[in-house]
């Protein structure tokens, strides 16, 4: 963080001698501004605006949402939206759909607001794929542990939505924790880390719906077995892990950057909602590296691309390098 | 900052993955220093770090209390077989400190949960609340304050009865409860948490050592995934209002915002007035002021508390938190009151000289 000259987001160079070391102790980063930190959390909120607004309405972002803005300078291209399976989840009660278009107009409006702090430095919407969820979900082997059978599909159902909301939102959580660092004292001074702190929290409460839905509704069903999801989303929790093992030699354990749900069997037994460090109960971050692969589905160092975004997010970050 | 963060970041690398997320969360409120809520001691306090810590230490003091005496039967300095069991330490947890002397807990009781689903919540709840206790007094070390006395019984009566004179009137029986049962636990919860979101937010702004920083930063998150749950689960017992419990939500939501208007001092007194920048929602739907995607507008659930036009959550700074907890102790008139007494802290928080109280 040695940017100390940098002014604004839009302009500024920040130059930080440290960042190889940031990202991981692994590759070389180019020097960036706070405005490749925002994008970077924009191309994630494209990813989730799309899965969200996809589910609740069936349809994604406004055109005027992903375009490149007005003025935008920079080298990337607005992308598309592979379908796939996409589509408004059917069978929902009122209180489901009145949730679905919550969040959606929330992940919307993170993008929306993304955007507009950026001004014309903001990235286009890179291309996204949701029918990335199949092979995640092979790759997880949520296939043979829940009950369905055929491709895992997060818009067959709205338990199926709440494992695949899973597959994002702590991730979310975490990826603004870990991103914050990365922006520079004059960033602080402008509000982009006011704005980044209030998205994290927003992105705790989404998380704190999915994990509290999944456990509920299990503990409804009456048994694990009746409720196969809780299990599907613990088998991504243990993909995420394997997957950002990277350079490291192992792959992250229950407690250091996930906590797995619970299913509660009486009520003096403690559910796990809250994703956070078992010892001192303080929520995890992860680095820009770790993000990328889990929404790239590579544990590979020097990926560019894969997954939920086919052709890499229009990132500064978008290689992994450690 | 670049420096301590640069530092901190080599010591991470080099270190364990412990320290990792001490990086994340400092840097983090880093972040939320430069958070948006006014600093009503900014301009003659020379506080220190430990002042906002123990600011909070306060307030988790009486967030543990409540969700130990609901989930366990006993306060927070007394182990029992099912705190230890839930995964609480085997000793209690220490309530004294260095400034003021231990106070007592009035009030509160186990709750005879029904549901594996309130019951299974409040048990993790309560061990959370306690770990953030301890960890705040581990990162305070000889300069953690003393439990303040903390008033868990009647404090809810007399919040519900204000509840009820704000503008819109809110409906909370008058012998209001949250020990009597499932719903009305979450209720009682829902008064302390998305408090608990804003008050991290915003005092996390005062602080300025990274190592300090983290601990109020990585709490911040878990208190948000707590508003979640919570807001989730009445969301579920209460899908379409007809429970009430969503009318309460309302109600206090409502509350709380008239409160910490009201500490942000200089706004005035006419209840009215409140609303015309709302920092606090209940738990009923809205109709999302854009529309989704190209599509119009929609009906939506609120399991988030924040500014619906850039949903950014949230701050609040220390005197709208006291005014707050202390239901309306911390202002007369348009004048910061100190100490803060009422409600749920009776005798006021323990605070050092410098400190917020």
């Amino acid at each position: 963080m040695a940017g100390a000259g940098a002014v604004a987001a839009t302009a500024a160079v920040a130059g930080c001698s440290s960042n190889g070391s940031m990202m991981g102790g692994g590759g070389t980063v180019a020097p960036y501004t706070d405005a490749d930190v925002l994008n970077f959390a924009l191309n994630l909120e494209y990813l989730e605006a799309q899965f969200y607004l996809y589910a609740a309405t069936g349809s994604g972002l406004a055109s005027t949402d992903t375009a490149a803005p007005s003025g935008y300078t920079g080298k990337y291209t607005e992308g598309t939206v592979t379908v796939g399976e996409a589509a408004q989840v059917p069978g929902l009660t009122a209180a489901q759909q009145d949730i679905l278009n919550e969040i959606a107009f929330e992940e919307q409006t993170h993008v929306q607001f993304l955007r507009s702090a950026l001004g014309s430095a903001a990235v286009p919407m890179p291309d996204i794929d949701l029918s990335f969820f199949g092979p995640l979900a092979v790759a997880a082997t949520i296939t043979t542990a829940a009950t369905g059978t055929g491709s895992f599909n997060p818009f067959s159902s709205f338990d199926y939505f709440l494992v695949g909301a899973f597959i994002f939102e702590d991730v979310g959580v975490t990826a603004y924790s870990g991103a914050a660092p990365l922006i520079t004292p004059a960033g602080v001074t402008s509000g982009y880390l006011t704005a980044a702190a209030g998205i994290l929290a927003v992105e705790a409460y989404h998380a704190g719906y999915v994990r509290t839905s999944l456990t509920g509704r299990a503990i409804a069903a009456g048994s694990a077995s009746a409720y196969p999801y809780l299990a599907a989303a613990n088998l991504v929790e243990a993909l995420r892990a394997t997957l950002t093992v990277g350079n490291s030699a192992a792959p992250s354990t229950d407690g250091s950057v996930e906590t797995l749900l619970v299913l509660p069997t009486s009520v003096t037994s403690p559910s796990a909602i809250v994703a956070a460090d078992p010892t001192h109960a303080v929520g995890f971050a992860r680095t820009v590296n770790q993000v990328h692969h889990i929404v790239y589905g590579s544990p590979t160092v020097g990926v560019a691309k894969g997954g939920f975004f086919p052709n890499g997010t229009n990132s500064i970050f978008a290689t992994t390098t450690a | 900052m670049a420096n301590q963060e640069t530092q901190l970041l080599d010591e991470i690398i080099t270190t364990s993955r412990r320290k990792m997320m001490t990086f994340g969360a400092a840097s983090l409120a880093g972040l939320v220093m430069a958070a948006a809520a006014p600093e009503a001691k900014a301009a003659t306090a020379s506080y220190s770090d430990s002042d906002i810590l123990n600011f909070a230490l306060n307030l988790e003091y009486l967030e543990a209390n409540f969700y130990y005496l609901a989930a366990f039967g006993t306060t927070i300095d007394k182990a029992n077989a099912a705190s230890i069991a839930a995964g609480g330490p085997s000793a209690g947890i220490p309530i004294t400190g260095s400034v003021g002397t231990a106070g007592t807990v009035s009030g509160g009781s186990l709750v005879p949960f029904k549901t594996v689903t309130v019951g299974s919540y409040a048990t993790e709840t309560a061990i959370e609340e306690g770990k953030h206790v301890l960890f705040l007094q581990s990162a305070l070390s000889t300069a953690a304050v003393a439990q303040p006395a903390i008033n868990l019984g009647t404090s809810f009566q007399t919040l519900a009865a204000a509840a009820n004179t704000v503008t819109p009137a809110g409906n909370i029986p008058a012998s209001f409860s949250p020990y009597a049962s499932d719903d009305t636990f979450l209720v009682g919860a829902y008064v302390f948490e998305d408090v608990g979101v804003t008050a991290y937010h915003g005092a996390a702004s005062l602080l300025t050592m990274a190592s300090n920083l983290s601990a109020a930063a990585g709490i911040l998150g878990v208190e948000a995934y707590h508003a979640g749950l919570i807001r989730t689960t009445l969301n579920y017992l209460d899908p379409t209002g007809s429970a009430g419990l969503v009318g309460y939500t309302t109600s206090i939501s409502n509350l709380r915002n008239a409160l910490s208007q009201a500490g942000l001092l200089g706004v005035a007194a006419g209840a009215t007035s409140y609303d015309a920048n709302p920092d606090d929602y209940g738990i009923a739907t809205f109709t999302t002021p854009k529309g989704l995607g190209a599509g119009g507008s929609a009906t939506a659930a609120r399991i988030v508390d924040a500014n619906p036009a850039n949903v950014v959550a949230f701050a609040r700074n220390t005197t709208q938190v006291l005014n707050i907890v202390t239901g309306g102790g911390a202002v007369n008139g348009t004048a910061a009151v100190s100490p803060a007494m009422g409600v749920f802290f009776p005798a006021g928080m323990n605070a050092g000289p410098n400190g917020f109280k």
